[in-house]
């Protein structure tokens, strides 16, 4: 703990004194001079009164708040701090006494166990990465043209009551060009979607454990002809860290085992590919782990290669337990 | 000082870590507080993280008792997880700490670092 970390910490309690002292400050003023005077009252009940209350108060909230963080930053070690933090405002719902406690730090198995497949236990859910620039795309193109529709029906209004708006009509060129090609990059991104057809993956139990074998069934739907489909089993590693302002994620796989693979081969629509295949988690790994800026995630990795189609690589993620103890009372006895 | 009661710094999951800490040229008075805590903490390219197994806070009545002189003992069961871990980006390590917070400001801090499971590298 610095002098220079001691100041930082000191200026910012300050300065939030301070935002919460001018919060105090203006709404009492408000209210004050609504109750003791409202006819000289300058920002009258319902126009603008209740707006400039609420931002007054929340000043005042956003004051109180960020002072007392950071107070409690100075004078609790880190680990009372993070006690307290446990102890949440809202208590978690008391958990039935069939309902078993996972263990700590390990992503929470239901997200996971909670769609049936068809031939083994359950079905994996996709990982949201590779869909997640698609739905940006979409909902990015969506709003861009709702917007240029809006000025395209102004700026012909306007030109049917005989005023030309040059201004409107420049701003429009571009504005158009960006609404189309965001468009036409939206629906070639969904066509590469929907020709290339959906992955399921199908498992025989949830969680894995260390040593354990696993059945699992690949099935690729579409109506393509694929060159190599791979299916993989992957530790990833993944921490989040600040570099100046910005927030990064880096990611590294240190575990790479492959399940199956298979050679050229064509798919029809209601003939899918299905592969079946068997994989055992190391004896040694460690066990899936979250945390608030550093995780270990498992996970099936399906790589395909296909006729006129970019490669694809879809995630499944999975959850790996810690090796379960033997019981030690009666080992001992 | 603190000092571990098992015979080796590896514990599994379950089982009841024992330590014992003492502090000794301090004068009792001027102890304000006392914190000893069971933790682990994530080390390597991410932002750190802490998690707190086990922590207790001494302070005013329950120090007057307290005779630093003798080594105060304390017990835990450990969790399931997570594990101690040394991987590429992220490792994983447990330990435990006292802090003695004196009157004049002064923080005396411990800490002793102990294995969780056998899975200490990456796989």
């Amino acid at each position: 703990m610095s002098g220079w970390w001691f100041i930082g910490s000191l200026g910012e309690a300050l300065f939030f004194a301070a935002v919460f002292l001018l919060g105090v400050f203006l709404s009492s003023v408000l209210i004050t001079w609504q109750v003791m005077s409202p006819s000289t009252q300058v920002i009258k009940v319902f126009h603008g009164f209740w707006l400039f209350l609420g931002v007054s108060l929340s000043f005042a909230i956003l004051g109180v708040v960020g002072f007392w963080y950071r107070v409690l930053k100075v004078v609790t070690s880190d680990e009372h701090r993070e006690v307290i933090a446990q102890r949440r405002l809202v208590a978690e719902p008391a958990r039935k006494q069939s309902q078993k406690i996972p263990p700590p730090n390990i992503p929470d198995l239901r997200l996971f166990t909670d769609s049936p497949g068809a031939r083994l236990a359950f079905r994996l859910p996709s990982h949201l990465r590779e869909n997640s620039g698609l739905v940006a795309t979409g909902i990015f193109a969506m709003a861009w043209n709702a917007m240029i529709a809006v000025f395209i029906v102004y700026a012909a209004g306007s030109l049917f009551a005989s005023r030309t708006p040059w201004q409107l009509l420049l701003l429009l060129i571009p504005g158009i060009y960006i609404g189309v090609q965001s468009a036409r990059l939206f629906f070639r991104s969904f066509v590469r979607t929907i020709g290339i057809g959906s992955t399921t993956v199908e498992i025989e139990d949830l969680p894995l454990f260390p040593g354990r074998s696993y059945r699992l069934e690949v099935v690729q739907y579409g109506r393509l002809v694929i060159k190599k489909i791979s299916v993989r089993l992957v530790c990833e590693e993944e921490s989040t860290y600040h570099f100046g302002t910005d927030v990064r994620t880096e990611r590294q796989i240190v575990y790479s085992q492959e399940i199956a693979t298979h050679g050229r081969d064509r798919i029809d629509w209601g003939y899918p590919l299905r592969l079946e295949c068997q994989f055992s988690v190391p004896t040694e790994a460690m066990h899936s782990f979250q945390s608030m800026h550093n995780a270990i995630h498992w996970k099936i990795i399906v790589d395909g290669e296909a006729n006129r189609w970019p490669s694809y690589s879809r995630n499944f993620p999975v959850v790996v337990h810690p090796q379960p103890q033997p019981n030690r009372t009666s080992a001992a006895s | 000082m603190i000092r571990l009661l098992g015979l080796q710094p590896t514990y599994m999951p379950g089982d009841s870590l024992e330590f014992e800490y003492r502090v000794t040229n301090v004068d009792d008075a001027s102890i304000v507080a006392v914190e000893s805590s069971v933790c682990w903490v994530t080390e390597g390219k991410g932002t750190e993280d802490l998690g707190v197994h086990y922590f207790q806070r001494l302070s005013g009545n329950s120090l007057a008792s307290i005779d630093w002189s003798i080594a105060q003992r304390v017990a835990c069961p450990l969790p399931l997880s997570p594990l101690s871990y040394e991987g590429k980006l992220v490792t994983i390590s447990w330990c435990v700490r006292v802090r003695f917070f004196l009157s004049d400001g002064t923080e005396l801090m411990a800490q002793q670092p102990f294995y969780l499971g056998t899975v200490t590298r990456k796989v």
